[in-house]
């Protein structure tokens, strides 16, 4: 066996460099302009209030909600192919949702005092309380698991029992955060009982990216590198689920989009007619981020190969992205009740600032991913799925 | 307790802005943090096109969306205050949702671009903790229920001037202008109206003038089919809010 992990090497001491100079540089960039202009360094307003830092944190929360998802086909499913990317889909969850955490502390305007008001007045009415309660538990069940994984208890009576819990917990939380905006019926763009169904697909969708980009950079993007086990389910289950998630996406979007269009009401048909489709930006996230990555995983000769999937991870990402962008602004952008003071759809430009955030955010989650490469086993699998994958190998070398 | 209610007669209102320019001075709000607005509306086309406007404070809705989603409390409505739905500046967080769903638009958070050039925050720096201290400022202060300059990060809205209605005398049915002794205690917007096209008084009495206006001239509701049921009623033609339309593209 010929693994390698790239990260725990030099590459690895570079990348972490540079990572950390990006993530001080936006967190000190955000900061100073945070401090010395306020949130008037935001180009959100009170007509357009939720902007890109909104939409980072929704991204980056739902692709931590996607790997702990996958996570779960192995842990909760008995997908058993799926154990070689196990415990880096977990570490990976909670290192993208820590990240996306951070963005959102820095958006709201009072963050600390949310550490006292939120449980001392218990507004269970509010679904932004429970986002608060879910994401709480699932980040302690993450840890949980991975601290089981790290100590090579995959298959005991506790280890699928707080696997379980983290499942649950997973959904709870993404299936919430969609219901903060399907349960807006004075926004009619995002009302829509069936979100947590589309959150979910898409959370996948974004963690497989996530999954497949990190995977690769770890073995220096060469499958050589990996091990048996991963090589195969690289090879094999992973771009066909990757592939069918995507197609999920796709048809989820145009039935939104076609009810959309079709439906009379201004507030919704107008989002899709005025901003999303006559949006070139829009247009492209949809063509190159979605549908193109789609229809390569759907080519048995193209999926297959470390190329295709890289680009179709990164392409997923920008896609995905923007989605999210478009999502959380799309359901903001005809003015409520404003006149002929705003008597055109809203326009939203992410400021400086706002971009720091995203950026930061990034820089966070390289940070801690290649801190974790280097610290922990994010490679380790069940012993037995190692034999197997051996075998399998060796199984396949005599066929041929 | 009353159960305070506004009625704004259309038939009556000019657009003069007299109710907009009061409240800004009443509880010192920026440019652009209009706790109350007159909106403008232009529907149909020539030869049969309209104009139409409408004063716009908030609703302080019997059910409202504000207060449900807003996960620290920060919002909320105080029966005991009239039912006007208040924002404690000790507790918000600032997370903008009430922002969100608020289906009247009617929320501000002020620590955003200014309006105006020059930024009234950089000429009259903030003092104890307020985002802005103008050289006058009404001495009124009540944080817990949003009254007074806001500090930053939360979010600010119309208390229906309850630093005045809650010195009226109890069991008072209308709050008029009209009559001297009870002038201190009205709405700034409502005292100022010029035309008197706003009255203000409590709707859970009988004999109040604001219920026999709603009842005897149809008083409507407002985006009513949200089910917010604001306690602000309009009387009049034209109190309905045509539906959004962009800008036609040239
Ligand atoms: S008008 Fe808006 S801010 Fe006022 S009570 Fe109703 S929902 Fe809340
Ligand atoms: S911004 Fe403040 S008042 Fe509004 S929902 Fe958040 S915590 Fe509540």
């Amino acid at each position: 066996m010929n693994q390698e992990n790239i990260i725990k090497g030099p590459a690895g001491l570079g990348l972490l460099a540079l990572s950390a100079i990006v993530l001080l540089a936006s967190f000190g960039y955000a900061i100073t302009s945070l401090s010395s202009q306020g949130h008037a360094a935001f180009n959100a307003t009170s007509t357009v209030p939720w902007g890109q830092p909104i939409a980072t944190y929704l991204y980056f929360a739902l692709a931590s909600s996607g790997l702990g998802l996958i996570a779960s086909l192995p842990l909760v499913f008995g997908f058993r192919k799926f154990y070689p990317v196990v415990k880096r889909c977990i570490f990976l969850a909670f290192i993208i949702l820590i990240s996306g955490m951070a963005v959102l502390a820095l958006e709201l305007g009072n963050v600390f005092r949310m550490l006292w008001v939120i449980p001392l007045n218990l507004q269970i009415q509010s679904a932004m309380f429970w986002m608060g309660v879910f994401y709480l538990v699932d980040l302690v069940f993450l840890l949980w698991k991975f601290q089981k994984m790290d100590a090579g208890e995959w298959d005991s009576k506790t280890s699928k029992q707080v696997g379980i819990g983290s499942f649950l917990a997973v959904l709870l939380a993404s299936g919430n955060l969609a219901l903060i905006f399907g349960m807006m019926s004075m926004r009619p763009f995002w009302f829509d009982g069936l979100l947590p169904i589309y959150f979910y697909l898409t959370a996948v969708a974004s963690g497989l990216a996530a999954l497949v980009f990190f995977t690769y950079l770890a073995h220096g993007f060469s499958r050589d590198n990996m091990s048996a086990p991963l090589r195969n389910l690289l090879e094999g289950a992973l771009p066909k689920f990757f592939g069918a998630v995507l197609g999920g996406t796709l048809l989820f979007i145009a039935v939104r989009a076609i009810t959309g269009m079709y439906s009379n009401n201004p507030e919704i048909h107008l989002v899709w007619s005025e901003y999303l489709f006559a949006s070139p930006v829009y247009q492209a996230s949809l063509w190159l981020g979605i549908l193109l990555p789609f229809v390569l995983m759907l080519m048995s000769s193209l999926r297959t190969l470390a190329g295709t999937q890289v680009l179709v991870a990164i392409l997923v990402f920008g896609g995905l992205f923007a989605e999210r962008f478009f999502f959380v602004v799309g359901g903001q952008v005809i003015p409520l009740f404003k006149g002929t003071w705003e008597w055109d759809i809203l326009s939203y430009t992410p400021s400086a600032t706002e971009w720091s955030l995203t950026v930061m955010g990034s820089a966070m989650l390289f940070t801690l991913w290649v801190l974790g490469e280097r610290l922990l086993n994010l490679s380790a699998m069940p012993p037995e799925t190692v034999m197997r994958g051996n075998a399998d190998e060796a199984a396949a070398t005599a066929h041929s | 307790m009353a159960k305070w209610g506004m009625v704004i007669d259309l038939d009556k209102c000019t657009g003069c802005q007299a109710c907009t320019t009061a409240c800004a001075m009443e509880n010192n709000t920026l440019p652009g943090e209009s706790w109350q607005d007159v909106l403008f509306y232009h529907q149909g086309k020539y030869p049969s096109a309209q104009m139409k406007w409408l004063p716009r404070p908030c609703m302080q809705c019997e059910n409202p969306s504000c207060v449900h989603v807003c996960p620290t409390r920060a919002t909320y409505k105080d029966m005991d205050a009239g039912g006007i739905v208040f924002v404690d500046w000790n507790k918000c967080i600032g997370c903008k949702y009430c922002m969100i769903a608020c289906p009247y638009g009617v929320r501000f958070y002020a620590d955003e671009k200014p309006l105006l050039e020059p930024d009234l925050r950089d000429i009259f720096p903030g003092s104890n903790g307020q985002l802005w201290s103008p050289p006058y400022q009404n001495p009124e202060q009540d944080w817990k229920r949003g009254i007074g300059i806001q500090p930053a990060g939360v979010v600010s809205k119309c208390t229906f001037c309850y630093h005045k209605v809650s010195k009226a005398p109890a069991g008072t049915p209308d709050l008029d202008e009209d009559i001297p002794e009870l002038k201190e205690y009205v709405p700034a917007c409502v005292r100022t109206c010029a035309p008197k096209a706003r009255f203000f008084g409590d709707l859970d009495n009988p004999e109040s003038q604001v219920n026999r206006l709603i009842g005897d001239k149809h008083g409507v509701r407002l985006k009513d089919h949200t089910g917010n049921k604001p306690q602000v009623y309009y009387l009049g033609a034209g109190a309905g809010v045509p539906a959004f339309e962009p800008k036609p593209r040239s």
